[in-house]
């Protein structure tokens, strides 16, 4: 696939890089998108450090997980889990209205992203008050609301994403053929939501002991 | 416009203490009303004052000028206009420039400060261990010294050095007229120097003194400059994954016609796997900071033995990062190498893909090595062979280098100019730092000799031996192009040998040293290791006195150096094909690219011509 850099508009003749039409590359992705993938790459990594000290912690070192005296609310973040997972689809369609130029119910769909994605925050701030320990009382603790938090810290940057995507969809930006912002923000809040599936499974339903 | 609110370092002396201000006293405000005692905590308060300052310079330089605009649809006139891509006076060094030419030169001044600065630090402490006993400097200031010299070298020099060599060359070398993101190209700059700043002024409060690992509980407990340690770490590496992801997408996509994989240089190769492996394991070493610093300003337990914490993770999760790390500080160093010595040499490169895939290959093993510098810590005893073999593993394909390097100079007619000194010094070296790697890597003999004077001169072999010798090279060789005038002959050979000598006499005897069981990291030591000690902090003396010859070749050669002409060196490859200094957007017509590019000795054989009909047609008015 080419890549065309626009020539610049003005008064010197020479003034902006030459057109050019590039060598076509193996990847069917544009410039942009094959940037977020690469960088989502860097943030699987960044989570695999957290995931790397709770693995250890739990198998080598064998600290139990929850802490004794402690419980973790599988159940009730199921609920979570449900929203956030029906936010990635309420995203999807977004994509899929506009390209049908069906440009109204994307905005209200993209508002009901948002909206899934703050009540799932909400939910999770919810049980951060009432889980019963805190960050500081033991390790296990510690790289629990680091993981949590540092998902939750993905999620309101991709809250951000999308209000930014709403504006500009509300301003006319996005159609068939130019949607790259929407695309590459659809694709990090997917992201956003696969990563909470592994969270959820590795933190929350395979404690130490089954009950 | 006032020049206090255009985008520059002027707007940057209000914004950074504004933002600063703003932060601080809304994290006061937020704990009064909380109600946590006491109001006002001096780690939290550095914290978030520093996070919140990095922003506000961020700002003030004009790194969201666009950006905020354009992410709610406003308008982006900077997107088109070009005004800031290029430098027209050496002002525009100052700001916030788009242009890869400007941003690469921005960042080999800024390393090469680094550089200095880590230096001078390193002969304060050899000062102080030229004899035993307490001379100069406090046990407290002498691990200060250290841990800031061996920082500022891996994270401010020799990491973000190849990006900045390679953001200059790089686009030329693809026939590209910039980086992919050019922008975000400019971000990862300017972030370079904050890191240095912030590193340096930990010496305020503190000075950290844990190293450059900065393993807990040393770092968990250390002075307050441990925290700006772990926040500088996070932003020099924001800084090289944004570059690698440019590098990435740009070596990607904006390949010039006719340029296929195998048609592309090997520094891009080389540039290629260190960003991958830049991408894939710097987040580790951000991940591993973050646990340090919760543990330091908001008292988690992820280090504290008596709350279940657990320190080796923490070895783990750096190793993880900072193994791959010394790939990263090599690879494009050999890619640098490769070209050099084809060009020198006036033959082929022997092993084209060989050397190519080795790269990728180095990348790849590079990820599975990291517990070989844990062998004494108490790790799970298992990874022990594995890692022991994984680490010997790895020999082979830096071997292939090397033996294609050799292969290359073979038979060549070689021309010994102080680029090609560096790198045939370099592969001297280096062989020696590879080889006491294969040493090391067998755990009998780690056990032997770990934390000693032995590990110390290992990797000042790899990489001041390694990675500083091809740093060298590079910049003699692309001097030329990037000023237009040739750097002194007679003072880089000075320079060559006086390092070459130097930094031998300074390293080798530290294998002495470590072998009789001489600890690292120490203020002070046994009278009988005097002799050695005094022979080293000399060589250290004369080895960083050889650097003026450098430093004034590098300046007067940029204003009195004679005229270099577009290709000095008889060099194949684009970015001799383009004026010296290059065009402002860098290829007037774009390139084609028709065979390989090293196809010395072969006659009339190109790498690239320019079409003969111009590509670019009359501007057309942009609609947006």
């Amino acid at each position: 696939m080419s890549v065309h850099v626009e020539p610049a508009h003005g008064e010197h003749e020479h003034h902006g890089p030459a057109k050019y039409t590039y060598q076509p590359n193996p990847f069917k992705f544009d410039p942009t998108t094959l940037g977020l993938i690469i960088f989502l790459t860097s943030e699987i990594a960044l989570f695999g450090a957290f995931f790397l000290y709770y693995g250890h912690t739990r198998l080598v070192k064998g600290l139990e997980w929850p802490q004794p005296g402690f419980e973790i609310p599988a159940d009730a973040t199921s609920f979570n889990t449900a929203i956030l997972i029906a936010s990635s689809f309420t995203c999807e369609m977004v994509l899929l209205l506009l390209v049908r130029n069906m440009r109204r119910a994307a905005i209200a769909w993209m508002v009901l992203t948002i909206l899934l994605g703050s009540a799932f925050l909400g939910l999770q701030a919810r049980e951060y008050i009432e889980i019963g320990f805190t960050p500081q009382t033991n390790s296990m603790g510690s790289i629990f609301f680091s993981l949590t938090g540092l998902h939750g810290a993905h999620v309101f940057i991709g809250i951000n994403l999308l209000i930014y995507c709403l504006i500009r969809l509300m301003r006319g930006h996005f159609s068939k053929d130019g949607m790259v912002g929407l695309v590459i923000t659809s694709i990090y809040w997917h992201f956003v939501d696969v990563v909470w599936i592994i969270l959820y499974t590795l933190v929350y339903l395979l404690p130490t002991h089954v009950t | 416009m006032n020049v206090f609110l255009r985008p520059n370092l002027a707007r940057c002396l209000w914004v950074t203490p504004l933002t600063s201000l703003i932060f601080m006293s809304l994290t006061l405000a937020i704990r009064h009303w909380v109600g946590m005692t006491p109001i006002f905590d001096s780690q939290q308060m550095l914290t978030i004052g520093y996070i919140a300052g990095i922003f506000g310079f961020l700002i003030g330089i004009g790194a969201f000028d666009t950006w905020f605009p354009w992410m709610i649809g406003g308008p982006t006139p900077l997107h088109e206009d070009h005004s800031q891509h290029g430098a027209y006076s050496w002002r525009d060094y100052f700001r916030f420039n788009t242009d890869h030419k400007v941003i690469g030169l921005q960042y080999v001044a800024t390393t090469f400060i680094a550089f200095f600065v880590g230096g001078m630090f390193a002969e304060i402490f050899r000062a102080e261990l030229a004899h035993p006993g307490q001379d100069f400097i406090s046990t407290q200031q002498y691990n200060g010294f250290m841990s800031q010299h061996g920082t500022l070298m891996i994270f401010t020099f020799l990491v973000p050095i190849f990006a900045g060599l390679g953001n200059f060359v790089i686009p030329l070398m693809l026939g590209a007229p910039d980086m992919a993101f050019p922008r975000l190209n400019a971000l990862s700059f300017w972030l370079l120097p904050l890191a240095l700043l912030i590193f340096l002024s930990s010496f305020l409060v503190g000075s950290f003194e844990a190293g450059w690992t900065g393993y807990p509980p040393f770092s968990t407990e250390g002075p307050m400059g441990e925290t700006l340690f772990e926040l500088g770490i996070q932003i020099a590496g924001a800084s090289s994954i944004a570059t690698a992801v440019n590098f990435l997408v740009t070596i990607i996509t904006m390949r010039a016609p006719g340029m296929t994989m195998f048609r592309m240089p090997l520094l891009v190769w080389a540039n290629l796997a260190t960003s991958a492996l830049v991408v894939a394991a710097t987040p580790f070493i951000a991940g591993a900071q973050f646990m340090t610093m919760f543990d330091r300003v908001i008292g988690t337990a992820f280090f504290v033995p008596s709350l279940g914490g657990n320190p080796l993770a923490y070895q783990h999760v750096f190793w993880f990062y900072s193994h791959p790390a010394v790939y990263i500080m090599i690879l494009p160093g050999f890619g640098i190498i490769s070209e050099v010595l084809s060009v020198m040499s006036r033959k082929p490169i022997f092993g084209y893909r060989a050397i190519a895939f080795s790269s990728a290959g180095i990348a790849v093993l590079g990820f599975s090595v990291w517990a070989h510098h844990m062998f004494a810590s108490g790790m799970e005893p298992w990874l022990r062979v594995p890692m022991m073999i994984s680490t010997m593993l790895i020999a082979i394909p830096t071997g292939i280098k090397i033996f294609s390097w050799l292969g290359t100079i073979w038979e060549g007619v070689l021309q010994m100019n102080t680029a090609m000194l560096f790198a045939t010094g370099f592969i001297f070296t280096f062989v020696i730092g590879g080889v006491t790697g294969i040493w090391l890597a067998s755990v009998p003999f780690t056990y032997h000799v770990h934390d000693t004077y032995f590990v110390v001169a290992h990797f000042h072999y790899v990489l001041f031996g390694g990675s500083v010798m091809t740093v060298f090279a590079g910049v003699y060789f692309w001097y030329p192009k990037v000023f237009g005038r040739m750097l002194n002959e007679r003072l880089g050979k000075l320079h060559f040998w006086s390092t070459m000598v130097f930094s031998n006499a300074t390293f080798f005897p530290m294998h002495w040293l470590g072998l009789e069981g001489m600890p690292r990291r120490v203020a002070d030591y046994d009278p009988a290791f005097e002799n050695w000690n005094t022979f080293i902090s000399i060589s250290a003396f004369c080895l960083g006195a050889g650097m003026l010859f450098f430093v004034y070749n590098v300046i007067h050669s940029a204003r009195y150096g004679k005229i270099a002409g577009d290709n000095p060196w008889g060099g194949m490859t684009l970015e001799w094909m383009v004026s010296s200094p290059p065009p402002i957007f860098n290829f007037e017509i774009p390139p084609r690219v028709i065979g390989g590019p090293y196809r010395y000795g072969e006659p009339g054989a190109k790498h690239a011509i320019f079409p003969e009909e111009p590509a670019t047609t009359k501007p057309e008015p942009a609609h947006v």
